[in-house]
């Protein structure tokens, strides 16, 4: 008797949970401007992603209190991609089939665009990534697959020839995460524009994301007996204040360098005064001081939005890639798919919070200039803004 | 420096963090010497003992207080945990209680993303914890001295627990045959409350510890610590707290001699040499370094 | 009354004319995301009933089926990757292999039985231990597996993602897999084989004494889990594309498990439920959570709910029923079939007058 009982439970809980079919995958009226956005709110890459999420959001409400696009309401599609590629492609399938977005957006990592972008391009639809920084995204998925945000060769190749120019660095340290595509990436590209300026790498070593104890790769530098000049440091935001603390509490205080992954609060957080003598490149400088006025205006938005002024750069990214999009609507005068693709392709210094977007003619990645941070009593401070002379190949 | 003096720090590294393993697989060992039970959901403990650490701490409560305050909330979720989630389910065979572990696991870390979002927090790590003791070439900080001190104080305490009070070695009787130390007239639902209240204590104190040390907190920090403490304890030999102890150091000593010795072209696949040491290392003790062989009734 | 074995073919004829009708129902009039997740769930079954032949006949839980795979899904996609794509991503293959491009079929079996040959090698040694210990030794193999991928850039690309692999996974290549699994595993459930699995995991001193040969019977298990896991990572890469050794560590391995515990272990039936009711479940709520209109009130999305959701449902089952909904046992089509045809000398039921 008892199984009957919870077998029929279920069965109707089911049913039940059904009938409370969501309004979402009704098909919706025909009159706002659709974008399908999808970002990993949960799982291990919400700290990019919500942010980036937000500012989408507030970038999505402040269009509309403007009129809109093409005279009509532009309303955002969200779903959450969970950190998971089969929930990602499904997120991806919906969006092309109920909710008939006519362009689509999203995501801080390659993986996850990986897992979106081709439903997009099979549908005839542009996906454009807000942060995910591979310059070799573009070749994966031909044609409609668009970044909003520079590359990892860009800003390894920025911090490269700040490194040798302007803080005079002859040998480097390099410390490379292991278990992720960006990490890995961008190592290999500081490497290749260093070495190739005549930096010397005096040695190279590797963690596993999420390692919490570094104490056994710092005890290796030490042995070395020559302090290299600059530390760089290839780390992803969840790891990166653990590892400039524990490097700082070792004695190690020439400067260290890293990427967009050191844009997070955490880093000031958990390394306290070790994260002096900091350096990183990035999106902008999220400041309400030291800012563009454009970025001003957007903190004081995103703050009078969601009570916290932005986490990090990516939360501008998410915001300018809503309005890139929405300016390619407007340019294409019409919500055709194939006529926002050829709009977008031509985009020429659209005047993002993050930077001026332009897409070279058969370039997918914007040129854009990159940030160089310095951290200084305990604040991010504007070092440099840097177009990279020569940039690795991807 | 010299490399005995590399050899000596790098001993110093494992020594420290062979502590935190120690006492997290302590935790482990008790609970699973009593109950049979592989508590994956202590990890979680120690994630709620360091949140709650940090709750007081950003409320401005000195660090003293913080820290107790933090081992009280791990106690307390330690003790909830056994009364709602495992006692209804004593008895029941091992891999039910394994996977219930899964499930309270699971349910924790989720709620704790709902409530304090999956984007890690700084720990505020008083600035008297967070120097470092230099001699000569060869350093090691104040949290890991404590660290040691602690594990080496409370392994004395407990010791002293399981030989000398009547309640302890109520538990060691209980972890022996749970039904005879029943008949014998052992309340059997006081002991096994012990047993996780000091496994949620340690837990506690590992959380307060390892935070300090790491400088952050996130919802899923206790997920690789208790997958070591797993580890330590396997090697240890299930049920023994000596053997947790040892199996703690071993495995301490074995991840930083192996990051630090491996040439660097075979560093980065430390984690599977440990993987493989354990498995040579089951094979010729299939019951962990000190496990006794468990008789099998037929 | 007539044989057992005409019903039991009667039964199996109209599980097949049903799983077809489904299939064909959904390749013809479903949406394509509807599509999606029933390969999905193709392969979730393919997973939780290999599972189910490891930990749940043989009492051996091994944590590290994901490992199998991920090996699986690898050697496959390296073999099919066209070689356009092996010069761009895998310039570093050797060369035996950088000329080879495979077809679909080809490709699986071999992922299969690469999964195999390991499952031996390391079933050798895995499968002396018992109990705990051998779930950490099993752990262990999954952490090797998932150091090596990240490692092996030459091979795997590392941590780098791994794309391109070209879609061949549809519905009818999935769902005939998994109808082969199932049949499998069916069959070696009802056979001396599965009788003897499941006597080591009741009592391995016993079956001892009969005369079974335990290590035998969890290598058995062990080698054939592995061969059906491997093709389903082969499913899988070419179904999702792109992949990266994080898509097959823990929280795949705690997914699958979830499944099967709530399907019921040491049951096939039970394994297939687990996966269509988890499945099912997760897409519901999943669309729930971005926040749903039930009359006039508007729930507003609350993303991660699903998730909580679904740990407190697995509670509940571990609580209520901790041998899974069917309580380890198979599905019983007999009772069906005795519920609904008159037996001779049953009492009959007649309006007015109970006659006997």
């Amino acid at each position: 008797m008892k199984r009957h009982s919870l077998l029929t439970i279920i069965m109707l809980a089911v049913l039940i949970l059904s009938a409370c079919a969501p309004a979402a995958t009704e098909a919706p009226p025909a009159q706002p401007v659709k974008i399908g956005v999808i970002y990993n709110l949960t799982g291990g890459m919400a700290s990019l992603d919500v942010p980036s999420a937000n500012g989408a959001k507030l970038a999505a409400k402040e269009i509309n209190a403007a009129g809109g696009v093409l005279g009509r309401q532009l309303e955002l599609v969200v779903y959450d991609g969970k950190t998971d590629a089969a929930t990602i492609g499904n997120a991806a399938t919906q969006l092309v089939e109920s909710d008939k977005v006519i362009a689509m957006m999203g995501f801080s990592d390659t993986d996850m665009t990986l897992a979106a972008a081709p439903i997009a391009a099979k549908a005839g639809i542009v996906f454009v990534t807000s942060g995910a920084t591979s310059p070799k995204l573009p070749e994966h998925v031909p044609d409609y697959l668009f970044m909003s945000c520079f590359g990892d060769n860009v800003q390894a190749a920025a911090a490269a020839e700040y490194s040798f120019n302007d803080l005079k660095a002859k040998s480097a340290y390099l410390l490379i995460d292991k278990g992720m595509e960006y990490t890995l990436l961008l190592g290999q590209y500081f490497k290749e524009r260093f070495t190739e300026l005549g930096g010397q790498i005096a040695l190279e070593d590797t963690y596993q994301t999420g390692d919490k104890d570094f104490s056994a790769q710092i005890t290796k530098l030490k042995g070395l007996g020559t302090v290299p000049d600059i530390i760089f440091i290839s780390a992803g935001p969840d790891d990166v204040g653990v590892i400039v603390k524990q490097f700082r509490d070792a004695g190690m205080d020439k400067p260290i360098v890293g990427g967009d992954g050191y844009d997070t609060p955490l880093l000031v957080e958990i390394a306290g005064p070790g994260a002096e003598n900091t350096y990183f490149t990035t999106h902008s400088l999220m400041d309400p001081d030291l800012g563009t006025d454009a970025v001003k205006k957007f903190i004081t938005a995103y703050q009078a939005e969601y009570n916290t002024p932005p986490e990090n750069a990516f939360a501008g990214l998410g915001y300018d890639t809503v309005k890139l999009l929405a300016d390619a609507i407007k340019r294409a005068g019409s919500d055709d798919p194939k006529a926002i693709l050829e709009a977008l392709k031509s985009t020429k210094g659209f005047p993002g919070i993050t930077g001026s977007i332009t897409f070279p003619p058969g370039s997918r990645i914007p040129q854009k200039g990159v940030t160089m941070i310095l951290v200084k009593d305990g604040k991010f401070t504007l070092a440099a803004e840097i177009v990279p002379e020569k940039v690795p190949a991807p | 420096m010299t490399q005995l003096q590399y050899l000596a720090q790098q001993g110093i590294n494992a020594i420290s963090i062979g502590s935190l393993y120690a006492l997290m697989a302590i935790g482990l060992a008790m609970v699973f010497g009593i109950l049979r039970l592989i508590n994956f959901a202590h990890g979680d403990l120690i994630m709620v003992g360091s949140y709650g650490a940090l709750l007081l701490l950003v409320l401005g409560t000195p660090f003293w207080v913080a820290a107790l305050g933090g081992i009280v909330a791990s106690t307390i979720a330690g003790l909830l945990m056994e009364r709602v989630a495992y006692r209804p389910i004593r008895g029941a065979p091992d891999v039910s209680m394994l996977l219930t572990s899964f499930a309270v696991t699971i349910l924790l870390e989720n709620v704790a993303i709902l409530v304090f979002s999956p984007t890690p927090r700084a720990f505020p790590t008083p600035s008297s914890l967070n120097s470092t003791f230099r001699f000569g070439q060869l350093q090691i900080s104040r949290i890991d001295v404590v660290a040691i001190l602690v594990a080496v104080i409370l392994l004395v305490l407990l010791t002293l627990f399981v030989t000398r009070t009547k309640l302890g070695i109520s538990m060691r009787a209980a972890s022996e045959d749970l039904l005879a130390a029943h008949l014998m007239g052992i309340n059997v639902n006081r002991v096994i409350a012990t047993a996780f209240a000091i496994g949620s204590i340690m837990a506690g104190v590992v959380g307060l510890l390892w935070s300090a040390r790491v400088g952050k907190v996130d919802p899923l920090m206790g997920f690789y610590p208790v997958l070591k403490a797993f580890v330590a304890s396997v090697i240890g030999g299930l049920g023994s707290l000596a053997g947790a102890v040892l199996g703690g150091f071993l495995l301490g000593f074995l991840e930083i001699l192996l990051q630090g010795l491996l040439p660097s072209s075979l560093a980065p696949f430390r984690d599977a040499f440990v993987f493989v040491a354990l498995i040579i290392l089951l094979l010729f003790r299939p019951n962990g370094i000190m496990g006794s062989a468990e008789r099998e009734k037929i | 009354m007539r044989s057992q074995r005409f019903f039991n073919l009667l039964t199996l004829l109209i599980l097949v004319v049903l799983t077809a009708g489904f299939l064909i129902y959904t390749k013809v009039a479903a949406s394509a995301y509807i599509q999606r997740v029933v390969v999905g769930l193709a392969i979730s079954i393919i997973l939780v009933v290999s599972l189910n032949l490891i930990n749940g006949m043989t009492g051996v839980f091994s944590l590290g089926q994901i490992g199998f795979m991920a090996i699986g899904a690898y050697t496959a996609a390296i073999l099919t990757l066209p070689l356009s794509m092996k010069e761009v991503n895998l310039p570093d293959l050797p060369s035996w292999l950088a000329q080879v491009e495979l077809s679909f079929l080809p490709a699986t079996l071999i992922a299969g039985l690469l999964a195999v040959i390991v499952a031996f090698l390391v079933g050798l040694s895995l499968m002396r231990l018992s109990g705990p210990y051998v779930s950490v030794a099993t752990l262990g193999f999954l952490v090797i597996v998932q150091v090596i991928l990240v490692n092996w850039d030459k091979m795997t690309r590392g941590s780098r993602t791994f794309s391109g692999v070209p879609p061949f996974t549809t519905l009818w290549w999935a769902w005939g897999w998994t109808i082969l699994t199932i049949y499998i595993g069916w069959r070696i459930a009802r056979s001396m084989y599965g009788r003897r699995m499941i006597a080591v995991r009741d009592n391995q001193i016993a079956a001892k004494s009969l005369g079974i040969n335990v290590m035998r019977s969890r290598l058995l298990a062990y080698c054939l889990s592995a061969f059906f896991t491997g093709v389903a990572g082969s499913l899988w890469a070419h179904f999702i594309m792109s992949f990266s050794p994080k898509s097959f560590y823990f929280v795949e391995t705690f997914s699958v498990i979830t499944m099967l515990v709530i399907g019921g272990m040491g049951s096939v039936s039970g394994s297939i439920l687990g996966a269509v009711l988890i499945t099912v479940l997760s897409e519901i709520l999943r669309n729930a959570e971005r926040g749903i209109a039930i009359g006039p009130i508007d729930i507003p999305p609350v993303y991660g709910a699903s998730q909580i959701l679904m740990s407190i449902i697995f509670i509940l089952v571990i609580v209520f029923r901790p041998k899974g909904l069917l309580g380890g046992r198979e599905i019983d089509f007999n009772r069906f079939w005795s519920w609904l045809l008159p037996k001779r000398g049953e009492k009959a039921i007649v309006p007015g007058k109970e006659v006997s």
